[in-house]
């Protein structure tokens, strides 16, 4: 976030009403944040735990493992991570996951760079209505049964590629290229056309190594809604079990009121330990839901820095 | 526009009658070139066998697409490899001739030259279509007397599709019409002349894979509002015998079961967003009272944290929900443990009470960080001479917060709430699925979830969820254009 000037408010005398104030607003803003944070703690920490002890429920504010006499003492393990491998179809759906997050967004990106820097030349024929045939997308959708009648017309149902063809074209995206190529100086594209360069060519030469904080900008949050995408693998691949993405196995999980252990896979390979541990659905829930999440918190520092970017720029009409 | 074409010269005129055959013969060749992609124009889907979903493009680069539901035909030799190699090759005719047509199409763009070569192509690549054709219709041939010859004819499904007589329809158009505008635009009147494009046309065609795009996913499913007007089953077609007029959208209404339902869920919805809108100003006071914090790093440390939610998906605050809320879940594992007492085992998600605040709260508490964020922009670009200005005229910073910071974060608050008020009927239906259960099903299923469960997740009643959809689209926009219509009258700007 851009640093704020200190204000003069600072330096008048502060009466006990603000000092009151100032507290309240510091306690609230703790509370909140302390809401917005325990969950993934949570979460976290009975992964990690003693899975006996998670059961019965004794792992609330910290980690905890067993002791010689059975006893919870502080302490953390991985084995319900290591266990993971043994669930079965969980890879398969973070294949399909982690491949539209990186085919998907590099696809969007290239075609929103491609596309914002096209509407920006006056030149084009009928420029204006195209453009406005792109946004007006944004703004209207035919409904969610036709969209799938459609999809399904397409053959894009029970394919891969209905992750990554439809979300090409994004219009606010490309509306967020377009606003910022408008601000790259013009001079600069001029002279390499004099010096006889082609569209593409000043494209791939010019534009996109300018452009790159704001495809970054793109390309996170485009990432982050591809590994988030739920909805339409729910509706579309109906037929192909092997193609979920992970929030889709993760809400089959989740619903699942049978003992997920019946999931892991059969024949030897797992140890009885892990098996034992893992036969808990509560642990399996909490480490896939965690597993879901560690990419995001990854990315997080990251993005941070493009938020008032992205957030901003949209509001700025074309 | 009358007077316009009066007025114009008769030279013009008779140059925009040449024009014709020319226009013609793109908009064929446009079709031509999307036909590829489009399975139920596939001319190559010889047998009910072939994937319904195949278009001619994959159908003739992917043989497992056409071979997929074939496992027993092919095994038991009712139609031989060859014969499927044999007809995937014809695809591929007839592709290479839609190219040829397309890229002439394309380069009729261009200057006298170009155009000239590009309506030349076509006169390659009609043919090359008809050949190709004629190959698919002799696969059709071959497949049909081995099928007789093995007396398994009844299983091979075997008949010819609409896209092949659509196909021949095509290659027909796109020779006459090149041909017409070969001749009507003649010769290249210099010698030497280069192959050339306007540039306004070369950054069209550039554009235009953007274009197909957008209008395949985005225009093209509103084709699908036919289905409105037909009893369509799955699986089935539609057609005359299945027309149905405007049955269902009668039914809405005269339908007991279903009007009931149709007010319940438009009860839900129109609550579950009239509680957004009332909240609405909960992120602009969380930027404001943010703003009131004296540190610096205090602010980013709230900003830092409460936004994670707004980045996790529904299922995933679901499990959030179910990590805290369920019968395992941390209160009844805290109310057990830490404060003994017995008998917690409550599963706070499993019951209809409050569903509607109990949505509004996750709403709130996922999304409430991160749409503070384009209020802390706006609190951080007010003119911080104003606030100098009130202060030596003796304002408090109560007073400096509704007379200057709230002022100022007006216009970008008017614009969310209008556009909220657009989108009234449209909540999603992500967040409500994932909390739905047995017990809360009535109180939580919102206009999105009631089309979803009634298309394709619990019945598939294609024909009145389309019904329903179009509907709320048609009302969505309606609204769309109102709210842009008040923003304009009021603040002299259009929110779209």
């Amino acid at each position: 976030m851009r640093k704020r000037e200190t204000s003069p408010k600072t330096h008048i005398h502060r009466t006990v009403g603000d000092r009151v104030f100032d507290i309240a607003i510091i306690l609230f803003f703790s509370l909140f944040t302390l809401i917005c944070v325990f969950p993934f703690y949570y979460l976290l920490i009975n992964t990690i735990s003693d899975n006996d002890l998670v059961t019965s429920g004794y792992v609330n504010f910290y980690p905890m493992l067993k002791n010689a006499s059975g006893n919870g003492v502080f302490g953390i393990q991985i084995s319900n991570y290591i266990a993971l491998q043994n669930v079965q179809d969980l890879g398969s759906s973070i294949m399909v996951t982690v491949a539209r997050t990186i085919l998907g967004t590099a696809l969007m990106v290239l075609t929103s760079a491609w596309a914002g820097y096209l509407v920006t030349k006056q030149k084009m024929w009928k420029r204006s209505f195209w453009y406005r045939f792109l946004v007006i997308t944004m703004y209207f959708n035919a409904g969610l049964v036709p969209w799938y009648m459609n999809m399904l017309m397409m053959g894009l149902t029970d394919n891969f590629l209905a992750y990554i063809i439809p979300g090409m074209v994004a219009p606010y995206n490309i509306i967020l290229v377009k606003t910022y190529i408008e601000s790259i100086p013009a001079s600069l594209e001029e002279s390499a056309v004099i010096d006889g360069a082609t569209t593409s060519r000043v494209w791939a030469k010019i534009i996109l190594p300018l452009s790159v904080p704001i495809l970054a900008t793109i390309a996170i949050f485009g990432a982050v809604g591809n590994w988030n995408s739920f909805q339409d693998s729910l509706l579309l691949m109906n037929n192909r079990p092997d193609l979920y993405t992970l929030q889709h196995r993760l809400y089959i999980y989740l619903n699942s009121s049978s003992n997920l252990g019946a999931m892991m896979s059969q024949g030897g390979q797992i140890s009885e330990q892990a098996a034992q541990g893992l036969l808990n659905q509560r642990v399996i829930r909490y480490t896939v839901s965690m597993v879901s999440i560690i990419p995001i918190l990854l990315v997080y520092p990251f993005m941070q820095r493009y938020f008032v970017k992205g957030i901003m720029l949209g509001a700025v009409k074309g | 526009m009358e007077a316009a074409t009066r007025g114009k010269a008769p030279a013009e005129r008779a140059r925009a009658g040449k024009q014709l055959p020319l226009w013609l013969f793109r908009v064929s060749a446009l079709t031509a070139g999307m036909a590829m992609f489009f399975p139920p124009a596939n001319p190559g889907r010889i047998s009910g066998k072939i994937n319904q979903a195949a278009s001619l493009f994959t159908t003739g680069i992917s043989r497992d697409t056409v071979t997929n539901s074939m496992g027993r035909i092919l095994r038991s030799q009712w139609i031989q490899d060859g014969e499927i190699t044999a007809l995937m090759i014809a695809c591929v005719v007839v592709m290479l001739g839609v190219i040829l047509c397309a890229s002439g199409a394309a380069m009729s763009l261009g200057n006298h030259r170009m155009r000239r070569v590009g309506l030349a192509l076509p006169l390659a690549g009609a043919p090359v279509m008809a050949g190709g054709l004629l190959l698919i219709r002799r696969s059709f041939e071959r497949m049909t007397a081995h099928g007789a010859e093995v007396d398994k004819l009844d299983k091979l499904e075997l008949a010819m599709p609409g896209g092949y007589t659509a196909f021949w329809v095509l290659a027909g158009i796109l020779l006459v019409t090149s041909l017409a505008a070969f001749l009507v635009t003649g010769r290249t009147p210099e010698r030497g002349m280069k192959m050339e494009m306007e540039e306004k046309y070369r950054l069209f065609l550039m554009m235009l894979p953007v274009i197909l795009l957008a209008f395949i996913f985005c225009y093209l499913p509103i084709w699908g509002w036919r289905y409105a007007l037909f009893d369509y089953t799955p699986g089935g077609g539609i057609g005359p015998e299945n027309y149905v007029g405007l049955k269902w959208f009668r039914f809405l209404f005269t339908d007991p079961a279903t009007s009931a339902d149709l007010i319940r869920v438009l009860r839900n919805t129109l609550v579950m967003s009239g509680l957004g809108i009332a909240t609405s100003w909960l992120p602009i006071a969380f930027a404001v009272l943010l703003a009131e914090v004296r540190s610096t790093k205090f602010q980013r440390f709230v900003q830092t944290f409460t936004t994670i939610p707004n980045f996790i998906s529904w299922v995933l605050v679901y499990a959030i929900a179910l990590s805290i809320f369920s019968t395992d879940g941390f209160i009844n594992s805290f109310l057990t443990n830490v404060l003994h007492q017995t008998g917690a085992n409550t599963n706070y998600l499993q019951s209809a009470d409050h569903t509607w605040l109990k949505m509004l709260l996750w709403g709130t508490w996922k999304g409430v960080g991160w749409s503070a964020i384009i209020y802390i922009a706006g609190i951080a670009g007010i003119d911080q001479q104003l606030y100098e200005a009130a202060r030596v005229d003796g304002a408090n910073r109560f007073r400096c917060i509704w007379h200057i910071t709230i002022p100022g974060l007006m216009p970008t608050y008017m614009v969310m709430l209008l556009m909220s008020i657009a989108g009234i009927l449209s909540n999603g239906m992500e967040q409500y699925l994932v909390f739905s259960n047995a017990v809360n099903k009535d109180v939580i299923e919102v206009l999105d979830l009631y089309v979803y469960n009634i298309g394709i997740g619990k019945s598939q009643q294609i024909s009145l969820s389309t019904v329903v959809g179009v509907s709320k689209s048609l009302v969505g926009i309606t609204l769309l254009f109102l709210a842009n219509g008040i923003s304009k009258t009021i603040r002299g700007e259009s929110i779209i």
